[in-house]
């Protein structure tokens, strides 16, 4: 099946050399699957990339998720209870991310790029909102990265890139069963000498399907008669009982 | 196996949810309470947000009201203009409830408001009915409720204004003190995610003085009533129903509560009052614990 997908993909790539963008040409990515689908079995997935370099150098590719508002908050201690007594708000903190590298990090590109593209956890940018010292939004951003990690939606380390030629690579990103739902961007860069030579965005979509979907959406677009119809189901549920089991 | 709940969009294991719906059932069946004292804390404790178990368990306690309610009813056990009443407080009640649940997940609190108000609630009615429970099984015999309190003579419950016959429970008080019942009634259920049975009987008893008879069967439909209004309240305004999670926990409360009942009868009343207080205070020391020990990680996120 993988050895398919290669094929088929080789053969596209090969009959469409002309397709793309000038400053794109040096890179051609595809994925195995461009929608991830959460059906109500599911329990987390694998995302595949294969992609083709035209030309020497480092490869960096990263996968956000849709950019949300998140508060940070923190608890402290009073009369001797646990609660939260301090908070944060962040812009444009992505849902999801993660990312691959061809290389160590700071040799692939100097952190000012890394930055600009967003390539590692520690060069992600979201802004805090309110007034706050230097040092409060820095401990803030810290927690909000390690919350993040713990849950399993921020990467904790790069994942590998494995060449399966000298310009044919593949990368495998795990998908957590509780991943974020939207529209996703995957960025590939190329670096040449420190340098971003090319880049090549790719959409993905993740998103429930089939029966939760539905669920969904009623209870999003209609939720009046959503909630009618949790109560009737749940009537008809106590009713049944009551016709079967109650006989005294 | 696992589960993907759509509403709250992450994925349960079913078998630990059909196993709590099951065991709540089955004291439900044994002690004839609801049994939302467990089932939201355990949500809570599995990962779930505090809104969605909640908004779910209302949803839940339409199910387990609904098959109580039609037992009694049968047997003509309902006050309903009583119970009437108390709806209008309860009404009132959980619409000031869900919007006081709003504002406390604004604030950041409500992880803290909702294990102490358990704390308060479980902790005070667990060791009352310890200490009734394990007086009466000392003394070999069951006293079921004390009639030297006369809480409804209280001059400040006669003074109240609004009277009103109640011919099916024998009663003339103020309608302000019903609706006042009903009220906090209708705040645990959309803040708590509990009937609240525990409390309403009680107070229906001792501060009411309605007869013992009609207080189970008038309970419950008041709790029926509310937590319908309240279920359609939470996924209109919060959309914190989630279909797939209430129909694993109905369904496990059908089969739990069936075995419940039919142990119930082998069970002595102060024996089952003692378990159930028993349990009552491990929840609550359980949540009384969360509260005092410092926590590994300090900080907690909030998607807005």
């Amino acid at each position: 099946m993988f050895r398919f997908v290669l094929l088929v993909f080789v053969i596209i790539c090969g009959l469409t050399p002309k397709a793309y963008a000038f400053d794109s040409d040096l890179l051609t990515i595809g994925l195995a699957d461009d929608t991830v689908q959460i059906t109500t079995g599911f329990n987390g997935s694998r995302l595949t990339i294969f992609g083709v370099k035209r030309e020497q150098g480092d490869l960096a590719i990263v996968v956000r998720g849709p950019e949300r508002r998140v508060t940070v908050r923190r608890k402290g201690q009073s009369l001797g209870m646990w609660r939260n007594v301090d908070d944060m708000r962040f812009r444009n903190v992505p849902s999801y991310y993660d990312f691959a590298m061809s290389g160590v990090e700071r040799e692939i590109a100097p952190a000012i790029l890394r930055r600009e593209y967003g390539i590692g956890v520690d060069s992600l940018n979201f802004d805090a909102l309110g007034r706050n010292t230097e040092a409060e939004i820095r401990t803030f951003r810290e927690a909000l990265i390690r919350n993040k990690q713990m849950h399993g939606h921020f990467a904790l380390e790069p994942e590998k890139i494995t060449f399966l030629s000298d310009e044919f690579f593949r990368v495998d990103f795990d998908i957590p069963a509780d991943v974020p739902t939207g529209r996703y961007t995957i960025m590939t860069y190329l670096f040449q000498d420190g340098r971003a030579v090319g880049e090549r965005k790719t959409d993905l979509r993740i998103g429930q399907v089939g029966f939760s979907a539905s669920v969904y959406r009623f209870a999003h677009n209609n939720s009046l008669m959503y909630g009618i119809a949790a109560v009737l189901m749940a009537l008809f549920a106590g009713w049944l009982v009551n016709l079967f089991f109650r006989k005294e | 196996m696992q589960i993907y709940l759509p509403i709250a969009e992450m994925t349960v294991p079913a078998e630990s949810i059909l196993l709590l719906g099951t065991f709540v059932g089955f004291l439900s069946g044994l002690f004839g309470v609801g049994g939302g004292f467990l089932t939201t804390p355990f949500l809570i404790f599995m990962g779930l947000p505090p809104g969605i178990a909640v908004g779910t368990q209302s949803n839940q306690l339409v199910a387990a009201s609904l098959s109580g309610v039609l037992a009694h009813f049968k047997k003509g056990n309902v006050d309903f203009k009583l119970g009437g009443v108390m709806l209008v407080g309860s009404l009132l009640g959980s619409v000031i409830g869900v919007s006081l649940f709003k504002l406390l997940k604004h604030m950041g609190q409500i992880e803290f408001v909702i294990p102490l108000l358990y704390v308060f609630l479980l902790g005070s009615m667990g060791l009352m009915m310890f200490y009734e429970s394990l007086s009466s099984m000392l003394k070999k015999k069951d006293v079921e409720g004390d009639e030297s309190s006369k809480l409804m003579h209280h001059k400040f419950f006669t003074s109240l204004p609004y009277k009103m016959r109640f011919p099916r429970s024998k009663l003339y008080v103020s309608a302000l003190v019903p609706g006042a019942i009903g009220f906090v009634g209708g705040l645990l259920v959309s803040i708590m995610g509990i009937g609240g049975g525990f409390l309403l009987v009680p107070a229906m008893i001792y501060i009411l003085g309605m007869p013992t008879i009609l207080v189970a069967g008038t309970s419950l439909f008041q709790i029926m009533i509310t937590t319908i209004f309240a279920t359609i309240m939470q996924a209109v305004t919060n959309h914190t129903v989630d279909l797939v999670l209430a129909a694993m926990l109905i369904f496990g409360g059908v089969v739990g509560a069936q075995f419940g009942v039919r142990f119930s009868r082998k069970l002595k009343g102060s024996y089952a009052r003692f378990l159930l207080a028993s349990m009552l205070l491990i929840v609550c020391f359980k949540l009384a614990g969360d509260l005092f020990i410092a926590p590994t990680e300090l900080y907690s996120t909030e998607v807005n």
